[in-house]
């Protein structure tokens, strides 16, 4: 029975991260445009409590992408320099969404394999019933 | 009737091993996407088997207790730059195979129970 508490736990900590994960995706999407916005990332690690690891995943802290900014020719814009040019944002919304999807996907997984450990749990409670 | 025990131990080791099993999945499925996490399993269901390789075939006999089976290793190429080897389709597959060894060791497990409820004469 604890095995499925163990499961329960580690799935919907996966389930938080990727949530995380998504909730910077959405917000480099809608910080596309803002000039000198850079990307923000994080990373997953394994939680290890008291020396071994629990099995549970954790979101590291968010990191910026340190790649150039965009330079944008826009001579009109109140940033631009005396050459015209703006420093954009370093998004790049191909990448954005196919992480996204990315995310998405693994969400599921974490969400199927919830939905598998109680009803097997809940099949088990069914013996008691009888 | 001897047999009944030994048939509710059984169902019950099974039951045990899925559970195990499915935390072991649920792990990989959770790690899907953590750097440098590589996937892992456990050993096929026998029953009675110890981790030195000996059966237990009478309830008497040493060590009674079952070991948990051990935790192997996928072994499966990287196919993530970042050194993960976690295949969600894979796992997604265990998974279903444990839940339906899970379930058949329920069965087995409530319809031994009815045998016995309809030896006692209630039902």
């Amino acid at each position: 029975m604890s095995d499925f508490s163990t499961a329960l736990d580690v799935l919907s900590s996966g389930m938080r991260s990727q949530g995380r994960r998504l909730v910077h995706i959405s917000e480099n999407i809608s910080n596309a445009d803002t000039p000198g916005y850079r990307r923000k990332t994080v990373d997953f690690h394994a939680m290890v409590e008291a020396g071994r690891r629990t099995g549970e995943v954790e979101v590291g802290p968010v990191r910026l992408d340190r790649s150039d900014l965009v330079r944008v020719h826009d001579p009109d814009h109140p940033l631009a320099d005396a050459g015209g040019y703006y420093d954009g944002s370093n998004v790049s919304l191909v990448v954005e969404l196919a992480d996204a999807r990315e995310a998405q996907r693994s969400y599921e997984a974490n969400l199927k394999m919830f939905e598998q450990v109680r009803r097997m749990s809940s099949q088990l409670m069914d013996v008691l019933k009888r | 009737m001897t047999e009944m025990p030994a048939l509710f131990g059984l169902a019950a080791s099974l039951a045990r091993h899925a559970a195990a099993r499915q935390a072991v999945v649920a792990t990989n499925v959770a790690n899907a996407d953590t750097p440098g996490y590589r996937a892992t399993d456990l050993e096929p269901f026998s029953p009675g088997a110890r981790d030195d390789g000996m059966r237990r075939t009478h309830p008497g006999h040493l060590g009674a207790e079952e070991a948990a089976a051990r935790r192997v290793a996928i072994e499966a190429v990287a196919n993530d730059p970042n050194g993960n080897n976690v295949t969600l389709e894979d796992q997604i597959l265990r998974g279903i195979e444990a839940q339906r060894s899970h379930s058949r060791a329920v069965t087995v497990y409530s319809t031994a129970m009815d045998m016995l409820r309809a030896s006692l004469g209630r039902r």
